[in-house]
């Protein structure tokens, strides 16, 4: 129970060292995952032959319009809804397997944190459930989270004494509490103003290039995939699936010169037509 | 790249000089209540006094108080046994609704076997399961606790249900994601959510059981705030069945503001507060 964080890091290292040695490089690999939601003439088939590869910390975003099953890919990759048919590895092993070892860092799209329970207690709340580290321990990390997510001096406040912003970083800070390999996105900021939304890709940037880890990010704003992402998955809607995968260009460029670059615009251009046609 | 939380974040905590504004706020929100209160009483007095309306009909409430200081051993007497009565009625009603409410929670069957018998007990007339129950249990405090008891349980149990169902999706699958227990969901989770809506229905069952345990007293009991409002309709004897109402009425009054105490203890959190 009181076994350190530090120690629980090792063993997740490790369990990475051997999925290296089986499988090469994908963190997460999907083969022809197919997804059907109801039954009979209600049928609707939310995913149809999905296949992806995302690279050990790369940085993945997934952009389609509503409907188009980016969120329940999400939900299957991290074992929230179970896998019909096709198959999917993590770090090389099945999901169920991966999970015994390793958790997956989930930030939804409503911060989800529990009102009941200040910023530093929601962030110490999956250290608890995981067993992870002694009290102390666990204070030192929160506290160290909150300075991550520029948040310190808050832990004493409840979710509602925060701003939306302010709630979505508690969240992030939540999800890399346990330092997952792979951070799972489902909208994060969809929620928020666009101002806020800015500040908050620069953080995230900042907080991966810190540590780098596997991120796969679900929106549907082009401009944000384009400003976070090394690779971009455009999905059509109705039965669910990848239309392109787009290498951006610029990957992470914060620098203004670049984002009115022609190559820069015409890659939006050429997401927008996409998912046009989708 | 501090965030600025001066505008729309509300910091300080419920103690210290704010404490002491919101008491005065509490008391100007209670002013015109005490004054319209104070007001029907002279009125009442000089009508009374005025149209010399007979006693029996129509006490003076000077009258009444002076009844009620006279006896005010005999009314505490009959008060304390009425709200035993009550008060272990609603532990006993709200104690099970909330532990079926957690079985049911955990067991579909149960909820499926158990509700439409909860439904039936809610659709029962209280007034005519007493005398049954007097039968069975004698005339003492056991059909007054049944009475209570069943007047408070089925509130108490919808609510609860419902409550520790109300966590959000993406919450759970928070505690999926990180692969919390069943006890562990519960204990972080559903069992705050729940505390605001076990509590809505701890406050209405509050005033009820002690009407229950009064109704109980008409069929059959020796002692009790409704022993008493039985005797004096049959002496015609208003006056009494003022001072009766008036003493259980004062007594729910303090059960349901020590309810609405705890309540205000347990829902500790700033969202929860906003709708005491």
């Amino acid at each position: 129970m009181n076994a350190s964080i530090a120690s629980a890091t090792k063993t997740g290292t490790q369990a990475g060292n051997l999925s290296d040695a089986q499988t090469g490089a994908a963190a997460i690999r999907i083969r022809d995952v197919s997804m059907n939601f109801g039954t009979g003439a209600a049928r609707v088939q939310a995913l149809q032959n999905i296949g992806l590869d995302v690279g050990r910390n790369e940085f993945v975003s997934i952009v389609g319009r509503s409907g188009c099953g980016k969120s329940t890919l999400l939900r299957i990759i991290s074992g929230l809804i179970p896998n019909e048919s096709g198959e999917i590895r993590v770090m090389g092993h099945e999901i169920d397997a991966y999970q015994r070892h390793r958790r997956f860092g989930f930030v939804f799209q409503d911060a989800s944190l529990f009102p009941w329970k200040t910023a530093a207690q929601n962030i110490a709340l999956p250290l608890a459930i995981l067993g992870q580290g002694n009290r102390a321990a666990r204070a030192a990390r929160v506290e160290a989270l909150l300075r991550l997510v520029q948040l310190d001096g808050f832990g004493n406040h409840y979710p509602a004494q925060l701003s939306g912003g302010m709630r979505q970083r508690v969240s992030i800070a939540r999800a890399l509490a346990y330092e997952p390999e792979i951070l799972l996105m489902d909208e994060p900021f969809g929620a928020l103003d666009e101002f806020t939304r800015r500040e908050m890709h620069d953080q995230l940037i900042g907080i991966w290039r810190n540590k780098p880890m596997t991120v796969v990010f679900v929106t549907h704003s082009l401009s944000e995939a384009l400003y976070l992402s090394d690779r971009i998955v455009v999905m059509a809607p109705r039965p669910g699936r990848v239309r392109a995968v787009v290498d951006v260009v610029h990957p992470r460029a914060s620098d203004r010169a670049v984002r009115q670059s022609p190559e820069y615009l015409a890659q939006l251009n050429e997401l927008e037509a996409l998912l046009d046609e989708a | 790249m501090k965030p600025d939380i001066a505008s729309d974040t509300p910091v300080a905590g419920p103690f210290g000089s704010r404490l002491r504004s919101r008491m005065l706020h509490k008391l100007v929100d209670l002013g015109p209540a005490l004054l319209l209160f104070v007001a029907v009483g002279v009125i009442w007095e000089w009508s009374v006094r005025f149209f010399s309306v007979p006693q029996f009909l129509l006490p003076a409430p000077s009258v009444i108080v002076e009844r009620m200081i006279r006896m005010q051993d005999m009314l505490l007497q009959n008060l304390q046994s009425t709200m035993t009565a009550a008060i272990l009625g609603y532990l006993l009603g709200t104690g099970v609704a909330i532990s079926l409410a957690i079985l049911f929670l955990y067991s579909r069957t149960a909820e499926r076997a158990l509700f439409p018998w909860a439904i039936t007990i809610k659709t029962i007339p209280i007034l005519a399961i007493a005398p049954l129950l007097t039968i069975w249990l004698g005339f003492g405090m056991a059909p007054k606790i049944a009475i209570a008891a069943l007047i408070c349980f089925f509130p108490t149990l919808v609510n609860t249900v419902r409550g520790l169902r109300s966590v959000d999706r993406q919450s759970m699958e928070f505690l999926q994601v990180v692969g919390a227990s069943p006890a562990q969901t519960f204990l972080h989770a559903r069992l705050f959510a729940a505390l605001p809506y076990t509590f809505a229905a701890a406050k209405i069952s509050a005033s009820a059981a002690v009407i229950g345990a009064i109704v109980a007293e008409f069929t059959g009991a020796n002692v009790g705030i409704g022993t008493l409002i039985v005797s004096a309709g049959y002496q015609m004897d208003a006056t009494m069945l003022f001072a009766a109402i008036i003493t259980s009425s004062l007594a729910t009054i303090a059960l349901f503001y020590s309810i609405v105490l705890l309540e205000r203890l347990c829902l500790f959190w700033p969202e929860a507060r906003m709708d005491i």
